[in-house]
This record gives structure tokens, C-alpha cells and sequence, in this order.
């Protein structure tokens, strides 16, 4: 089980640049009560029959590790709502895409840590896989929005230490501005 | 902190791009690789990103790339990490917490020495003291 949601949160972000996604939106959306996450991408989608299966934690479709035979990303999603009250659901079409929502009870004392946010996000932006990510996330009255493309634009190479040392410090500032930090 | 917009995000990468032509014109010499699975992520790979990033920003090292890759099929030694420095064996890493992060940083990519009690795949064992 992943030790923040922040971790949960990148594993399934993760998920959608694996499935060939280039644009892919993920929205984390905070209020007093609840945390509400969508992750959207426009990848290769699953079948009827292969969604059915995802919430096996012993169901891979062997793509990218050939003799595993296990897949844990969403079934870590699906228990930590089923424990907590939450909800959690995932829609896909082939060929169109995949959303996955959730939203948890923060008041649960068995949600896990939120964790820290501009680490996954920046983490999540120098992946290094050409897909432009979106990034929209909002805490009450206050949000903000990053994708991908716009930092690609003001930073060149984000993988570069120079580079992701100012993206850090920009992520933190949006962050800070939320009242995160 | 004061919210940064993306203008002047780009105006401080620009001055910093100054200052590196200024400094000289060397390529990028080392690359730090870090696995970034379900593994790795639920063992610490992200702290252990952030730490290298900081270690590096605090000897002011900017010649270097931080990449992610996902599982490299040592789950039981995650944080796992591949770190590539121009004249040296390429290595693998294990059990990379935020400490020993920061002693790659030190040892191997600054002074040039491996770090042998966290190696885990390559060089052959004769390299390694």
C-alpha cells in the first residue's frame, strides 16, 4: 500500500502515460470535507472485459513485464476507498481513454497523508515520456493550472538539475499560494 | 512565497542559462536514472528524487540529468536507482533512501568513487573494493 495519496496519485498517472495517453489531465480538487481526483487521458483505453479485471491485484495484462502476475496501482485505489468510506470508479472505451475518479472522506482516520504535492508534480512533469500533462488543482477559492507543454516552453530540458530546481520552486510557489507550504 | 508566474519562470532560466555559458560550455556529465514503479514509489523513490536534487543544488552541481524509469526488476532493493558518470562503470543502486541519495551525490558523481555497499547490479565484483 502506497504511504500517501500523493504516491497513489502518481502510480495512476503513471497508468495513463503507459497507455501511449499524449494529453492527459489530472485534477485534485480539495475542500474542507473531501479530496476529489480525476485523471483523464486520451491512451489506448481497455476493452469491457479488461476493466471488469483491473481491481485484481492478481490481473496484468503481461505487457510490460512479461512474466508478472500482478498489477497493484488500482486495486491500491479501489481498497483504500472501499476502507475508507470513499468511492472510486474508472470508465474507459478503446481506443478513446480512460477517467478515473475518486473522492475520499478526509475526516476518515484511515485515509492516508496527503503527502507532498510538488514533489509528485514534478516528478510526474520530467516522467519523460512526450505527453502533455495538465495539472489543476484547487483548494477552496484558490487554484492553479500547469500543463507540461507551457513548462517545456519556459525551461527547455526539465530533466536537466538546473531546470528542475526552478520547476520545484514554481510548483512550491503555486502550492505556497493554495496555503500548502 | 510569492506565486511565480511563467514569464518570470522563463526570465529565470534565461539568467541562469547566462550564467552557465559564462561558467563554461561542457556538456551534461553525469545521469542519475531512478526507478519510479509502484515499487519504487511505495519504497521511497520520490523522496530519494527530491533528495538528490537538493544535494546536487547545494554543491551547486548543475551538469547533470535526473531521469525516471519504471520498474528495473529489483522490487526487493527499491528505491532503485542507475546513475551514469563519464568514465566510470555505469551502476545500479539499491534500497536508495534520501541518505544514501545524498552520499551518491558526494562519492560518486563529485568525487569519483563508488558507493559499494549499496550496489546492486554492475560492475563486475572485481571492480568493486
Amino acid at each position: 500500500m502506497h504511504a500517501t495519496l500523493c504516491d497513489m496519485i502518481m502510480d495512476l498517472v503513471q497508468n495513463s502515460i503507459e497507455a501511449d495517453a499524449s494529453e492527459i489531465t489530472l485534477s485534485v480538487e480539495e475542500t474542507e470535507e473531501k479530496l476529489m481526483v480525476v485523471i483523464t487521458d486520451n491512451g489506448k483505453g481497455m476493452s469491457a472485459e479488461t476493466l471488469e479485471k483491473v481491481k485484481d491485484p492478481f490481473y496484468s495484462d503481461g505487457l510490460k513485464h512479461r512474466h508478472r502476475k500482478v498489477g497493484l496501482g488500482l486495486p491500491f485505489l479501489f481498497q483504500t476507498a472501499e476502507m475508507t468510506g470513499g468511492t472510486a470508479g474508472i470508465e474507459s472505451q478503446e481506443g478513446v481513454g480512460t477517467t478515473v475518479t475518486f473522492t475520499l472522506d478526509r475526516s476518515n482516520v484511515d485515509v492516508p497523508m496527503f503527502g507532498d504535492f510538488t514533489t509528485a508534480a514534478m516528478t510526474l512533469m520530467t516522467y519523460g515520456f512526450d505527453v502533455n500533462l495538465k495539472i489543476e488543482r484547487s483548494i477552496g477559492e484558490k487554484n492553479y493550472a500547469i500543463s507540461r507543454a507551457e513548462l517545456n516552453d519556459a525551461l527547455g530540458d526539465l530533466n536537466d538539475a538546473e531546470s528542475l530546481v526552478l520547476l520545484k520552486e514554481f510548483i512550491a510557489s503555486q502550492e505556497a499560494d493554495l496555503g500548502t507550504l | 512565497m510569492a506565486k511565480m508566474t511563467l514569464e518570470e519562470l522563463r526570465n529565470l532560466r534565461e539568467s541562469k542559462k547566462k550564467e552557465m555559458v559564462q561558467r563554461d560550455g561542457d556538456e551534461k556529465s553525469a545521469q542519475i536514472i531512478i526507478g519510479m514503479g509502484t515499487c519504487g514509489i511505495a519504497a521511497g523513490a520520490k523522496e530519494a528524487f527530491d533528495a538528490f536534487l537538493d544535494e546536487l543544488n547545494s554543491h551547486e552541481i548543475k551538469d547533470t540529468r535526473i531521469t525516471q524509469t519504471g520498474c528495473m526488476g529489483l522490487c526487493f532493493s527499491e528505491p532503485t536507482v542507475e546513475v551514469a558518470v563519464p568514465g566510470m562503470p555505469r551502476v545500479i543502486y539499491g534500497n536508495v533512501t534520501d541518505k544514501v541519495a545524498r552520499r551518491i551525490v558526494r562519492e560518486h558523481i563529485i568525487e569519483k568513487a563508488l558507493v559499494s555497499d549499496h550496489i546492486f547490479d554492475k560492475p563486475a565484483a572485481d571492480i568493486i573494493k
